[in-house]
C-alpha cells in the first residue's frame, strides 16, 4: 500500500467520523444551548438511517477492516439502534474479489513455488470472496480437489492503518462527547477477532481441534487441511461439497429429514459450546452444508473461540432458571456469567429475562434462543443500566440465534436443552 | 453454603408419599389448579438456603409437593381401571439393572479420596432430574378424535390439565421453589462438602458420539404422530422413573454413610424426600398408559388398533433398549473417569482392580414382560 492510499484511507475515515459527529453531537449541543429537550428515539430514527448509510458507503469504498467493523456492529444490537443493524447487515454479503494476477503472485510468494509446481490446476475465478480473503478451487498433483483460501495481499497493512485511524477517531469522539458510547472496547474486541481471522495457521489449528473433538462422530465433516501448502496467509483445504443447510427442498430431495439434519446440527454446536468449551463462532448458513449421506459440513474456523472454564455450566443454569421462572437462580446465573449492573441492582436481570421470554412465541423459555429473544436481550441491555456483558456471551448468543434462524427455515426449533439430551420422545 | 433445614428435629422423619386423608375420595375430575395445589404445610423445606417444594406436616412427616388432590385423584383413577376389569401396567423389579458404580464401589472410591466420579454422577443425576421438566412441552393430541371409548374422569383427561405441569415443577422447581435438581445438588454438597463440579460434566452427559436420530422408524406408523410421540415420552419417562428406584437406594446408602459423607443424616434424608416425591410420577404415568391399554385407538388410515398392542409394543421396545444401554453407559462413564485418575497419578492402579472386582452382577431377564402377542 503506497503513501497516497494510506492518506486517502485516513482522509475517508476522518471525514466520515466528522460527519457522524456532526449528525449527532452538533444538534444536541445546539439544543442544550437553546434550552430545547434532547431528541427522542423517534426523532433520531431518520438520523440513524442517514448515519448508517454513510458508514455503509465507507465500508464498500474502503472494505477490509471497515467491512469487518460494520459486520461486528450488525451483530451488536445490544449497543446500536435497529437501523444500523439493518443497513450494515449488507456487509455480510459477498465483496468484489481481487484479480487472478494479483492472487497468483501472492500465492506463489507465500508458498515459495510457482502455482504450477504447487497445483495441478488452479481456477482463476474465485468461488467465494469476503472481507479479508477469497477462495479458489484447485486440484493437487495427486488429484485431490482442494479449496485455496487466499488472504488479500495488502490486507494486513490495511487492517493496521484502519485500526489506527479508527482508534484515533474513537478517542477524538470520546474527548468531544461528555457521555460517549463505549466504542473503544468494541474496537479492541474487533481487533482481536480480526487478528484471529488473519492468522490462517490458527484457523488450521482450530479446524484440526474441532475435527479431533468429533473424531467419534461421523455426522460431522471438517475439511482436512493440507499443512504442507498452507501458511499464515494461504490455507489449502479439502474441497467438500454439499447442499446449503437452509435449502429445505434440496434436503428433502436427497431423501433426508430436515428434523434429523437440524438435530445433528444442534448437537454439534451445543456439544462444542456446552461440553467442549471450544467452538466455531460463525455458523451462518454459508458456512454449513449437508452431504447426501446427511453429514454436516462445517466450514470457516477463522472465528473460533475458547470459552472460560465453567461457562457451559453457567449458561445451562441461566437457561434452566429461565425455564423454571426461578428469579433467584436467574440473578445467580447472570452474575456467574459476568453480567454487571451500574447500580448493583440485580432485579434488572430478572426484568431482562422476562422481556426475553415475552418475545418467544409461547411466552416462556422452552430451551430456544430465537433471534427475537436475543434482540430483545440486547435491546434491554442497551436501555437498562447493564455495564458489563461478557463478550463470550454475546458471541454464544449470536451463535444460538443463527441456529434458531436455520431451524425456523427448516420448519423446526433450535432447542438447546433438547440438544443436550433432555428427553426426546422420538 | 451448607444445607439448613428449618426443622432440624425432623431429620429422619418418615416421608409420607400418600396423604392419609383425601379431600374427596373417589372424585374423578379435577381442575389444573387443584392438581398443582399443595395445601398447607406446618413447615416448609429449605435446602442449601433455597426454599424447596414439599414441606412438613405438624407431626413432622414430610409431604411431597402438589399432592393435596393429585394423590387421591390418581388413586381414584387407578381404582376405576381395576373396577373395569383392566390391570395396571407394572414393570417388575427384576427389569431394573443394578446401579453402577454400586454402593460398595462408590464408597471404595470416596474412601480412597477419588471423589470426582461420584461428584460427576450426582451432578448428572441432578441435571437429568431437571431435564424432566421437558415433559410439560409434550403436546397432547385431541384424544376425543383418537380414542374410540370415552375417557372423561381419567388420568388421560388430565395430562395437559395439571399432571404434566406438576411433574415438570417437581423435577425442575418452579419460580423461587427448588425441585429435585436443587435437592440432589444439596444432597451432594452436604455429603461431599461443596465439591467442585468437574468441568467435563456436560461432556459425559452428551457423550462424544453422534446422536441416535429420532429413534429410527416409528414403531406404529399408523398412529397419529402427536399421540405416538406422547406415548413414547410417557413410556420412556416411566421406565426412567422405575429404574431410578435403584438410584435412590444407592444415593441413600452412600450419602448416609458417616464414613464417606460429611452430613450423613441430612444428605440421606434429602434423597428420601426426593424418592417420596417420585411416587406420584410413576403412578400417574402407569395409570395413563393403562387407560390407553384398555381402549381402542383410531389410526390415520381410518382403521383401529388395540391400545394394549401399542402400549406393550412401546414398553417392550424401550425396556429392551434401556436395560442394555443404561448399565453399559454408567459403567463406561465411571470406569473411564477412574482410569483417567489412575493415568494422572491421582489413584493407584490397584484401586481400579479392587473397583472392578466389586462390579455388580446382573442376570438380565430374557423377557421384558411386554412381548408382542403372537397373532
Amino acid at each position: 500500500m503506497n503513501g497516497l492510499t494510506r492518506l486517502y484511507r485516513t482522509y475517508r475515515v476522518g471525514t466520515t467520523a466528522a460527519r457522524l459527529w456532526s449528525m449527532y453531537k452538533v444538534p444536541a449541543t445546539l439544543r442544550r444551548w437553546t434550552g430545547r429537550p434532547e431528541r427522542t428515539n423517534e426523532e433520531l430514527e431518520p438520523v440513524n438511517e442517514r448515519a448508517s448509510a454513510v458508514l455503509l458507503d465507507l465500508a464498500f469504498d474502503l472494505r477490509g477492516v471497515i467491512i469487518k467493523m460494520c459486520q461486528a456492529i450488525a451483530t451488536r444490537s445490544d449497543r446500536f439502534p435497529p437501523s444500523f443493524i439493518d443497513q450494515l447487515k449488507q456487509c455480510h454479503d459477498a465483496v468484489p474479489s481481487k484479480p487472478f494476477e494479483v492472487v497468483k503472485v501472492h500465492v506463489e510468494r507465500e508458498l515459495g513455488k510457482s502455482l504450477d509446481e504447487a497445483f495441478h490446476s488452479f481456477e482463476p475465478e474465485p468461488i467465494a470472496s469476503a472481507s479479508l480473503a477469497q477462495v479458489h478451487a484447485a486440484v493437487l498433483h495427486d488429484g485431490s480437489k482442494v479449496a485455496v483460501k487466499v488472504q488479500y495481499p495488502d490486507i494486513q497493512e490495511i487492517v493496521q492503518t484502519d485500526l489506527r485511524n479508527m482508534r484515533r477517531a474513537c478517542r477524538i469522539y470520546e474527548w468531544l462527547d461528555p457521555q460517549p458510547l463505549e466504542l473503544l472496547p468494541l474496537l479492541e474486541e474487533l481487533a482481536k477477532h480480526i487478528s484471529y481471522e488473519l492468522d490462517f495457521e490458527r484457523e488450521a489449528d482450530s479446524a484440526d481441534r474441532v475435527r479431533e473433538l468429533f473424531k467419534n462422530n461421523d455426522t460431522v465433516v471438517v475439511p482436512r487441511i493440507h499443512r504442507e501448502l498452507s501458511t499464515k496467509r494461504v490455507l489449502v483445504m479439502e474441497l467438500v461439497s454439499g447442499t446449503k443447510i437452509t435449502e429445505k427442498n434440496a434436503i428433502l430431495e436427497m431423501g433426508l429429514t430436515p428434523r434429523d439434519v437440524l438435530q445433528d446440527l444442534m448437537h454439534i454446536f451445543v456439544h462444542m459450546i456446552m461440553a467442549d468449551g471450544f467452538f466455531q463462532a460463525d455458523p451462518h448458513p454459508g458456512n454449513l452444508m449437508v452431504t447426501p449421506e446427511g453429514r454436516i459440513i462445517v466450514l470457516d474456523f477463522g472465528l473460533s473461540k475458547e470459552l472460560p472454564d465453567g461457562f457451559g455450566l453457567g449458561l445451562f443454569e441461566l437457561m434452566f432458571s429461565m425455564m423454571t421462572l426461578n428469579e433467584a437462580a436467574m440473578i445467580k446465573a447472570f452474575t456467574a456469567l459476568g453480567f454487571q449492573t451500574k447500580t448493583g441492582d440485580t432485579k434488572t436481570f430478572v426484568a431482562i429475562a422476562r422481556r426475553m421470554m415475552r418475545r418467544s412465541d409461547t411466552g416462556r423459555f422452552e430451551g430456544e434462543f430465537t433471534e427475537e429473544m436475543t434482540d430483545e436481550l440486547f435491546d434491554a441491555i442497551r436501555e437498562d443500566p447493564v455495564v458489563s456483558v461478557p463478550s463470550d456471551f454475546v458471541l454464544v448468543g449470536r451463535v444460538f440465534s443463527l441456529l434458531s434462524g436455520i431451524a425456523h427455515t427448516l420448519g423446526h426449533r433450535a432447542n438447546v436443552l433438547q440438544a443436550m439430551g433432555a428427553g426426546s420422545p422420538g | 453454603m451448607g444445607l439448613c433445614f428449618v426443622r432440624s428435629s425432623l431429620i429422619g422423619a418418615k416421608a409420607s408419599g400418600i396423604m392419609s386423608e383425601s379431600p374427596e375420595p373417589g372424585r374423578l375430575v379435577y381442575t389444573p389448579k387443584e392438581l398443582l395445589s399443595d395445601g398447607e404445610y406446618a413447615e416448609p423445606l429449605y435446602a442449601g438456603g433455597v426454599l424447596c417444594h414439599g414441606g412438613f406436616e405438624s407431626d413432622g412427616a414430610y409431604r411431597p409437593p402438589r399432592t393435596l388432590h393429585r394423590t387421591p385423584a390418581i388413586a381414584a383413577w387407578q381404582g376405576q381401571i381395576g373396577a373395569g376389569g383392566g390391570e395396571l401396567v407394572t414393570i417388575s423389579d427384576e427389569q431394573v439393572p443394578p446401579q453402577y458404580p454400586s454402593v460398595d464401589q462408590a464408597k471404595l472410591l470416596l474412601k480412597a479420596g477419588v471423589r470426582e466420579p461420584i461428584v460427576r454422577a450426582l451432578t448428572v443425576i441432578s441435571i437429568l432430574e431437571g431435564f424432566g421438566a421437558i415433559i410439560r412441552d409434550v403436546r397432547v393430541p385431541d384424544l376425543k378424535e383418537l380414542l374410540l371409548e370415552p375417557f372423561d374422569g381419567t388420568a388421560l383427561a388430565h395430562l395437559d390439565k395439571g399432571l404434566f405441569e406438576a411433574h415438570a415443577r417437581d423435577e425442575a422447581g418452579y419460580r423461587d421453589q427448588g425441585g429435585h435438581k436443587q435437592m440432589w445438588e444439596a444432597a451432594r454438597d452436604l455429603a461431599l462438602e461443596n465439591p467442585t463440579v468437574p468441568s467435563d460434566v456436560f461432556m459425559r452427559l452428551m457423550g462424544d458420539r453422534g446422536r441416535a436420530r429420532g429413534g429410527g422408524d416409528p414403531l406404529f406408523p399408523q398412529l397419529d404422530k402427536k399421540l405416538y410421540r406422547m406415548l413414547m415420552m410417557m413410556s420412556q419417562v416411566l421406565v426412567i422413573e422405575v429404574f431410578a428406584r435403584g438410584t435412590f437406594e444407592w444415593g441413600i446408602d452412600v450419602l448416609s454413610d458417616p464414613e464417606v459423607s460429611a452430613e450423613p443424616e441430612k444428605a440421606g434424608t434429602m434423597v428420601r424426600y426426593i424418592q417420596a416425591d417420585e411416587s406420584p410420577h410413576v403412578e400417574y404415568l402407569r395409570t395413563g398408559l393403562s387407560e390407553i391399554r384398555t381402549r381402542t385407538l383410531r389410526t390415520v388410515d381410518g382403521k383401529t388398533i388395540a391400545g394394549r398392542e401399542v402400549v406393550d409394543g412401546i414398553l417392550h421396545h424401550i425396556l429392551h433398549r434401556m436395560r442394555e444401554s443404561r448399565p453399559r453407559e454408567q459403567r463406561d462413564d465411571t470406569r473411564n473417569a477412574l482410569i483417567a485418575a489412575v493415568d494422572a497419578g491421582e489413584a493407584k492402579k490397584s484401586l481400579l482392580e479392587d473397583f472392578d472386582a466389586m462390579a455388580p452382577e446382573w442376570d438380565r431377564p430374557e423377557r421384558t414382560g411386554f412381548e408382542p402377542q403372537a397373532a
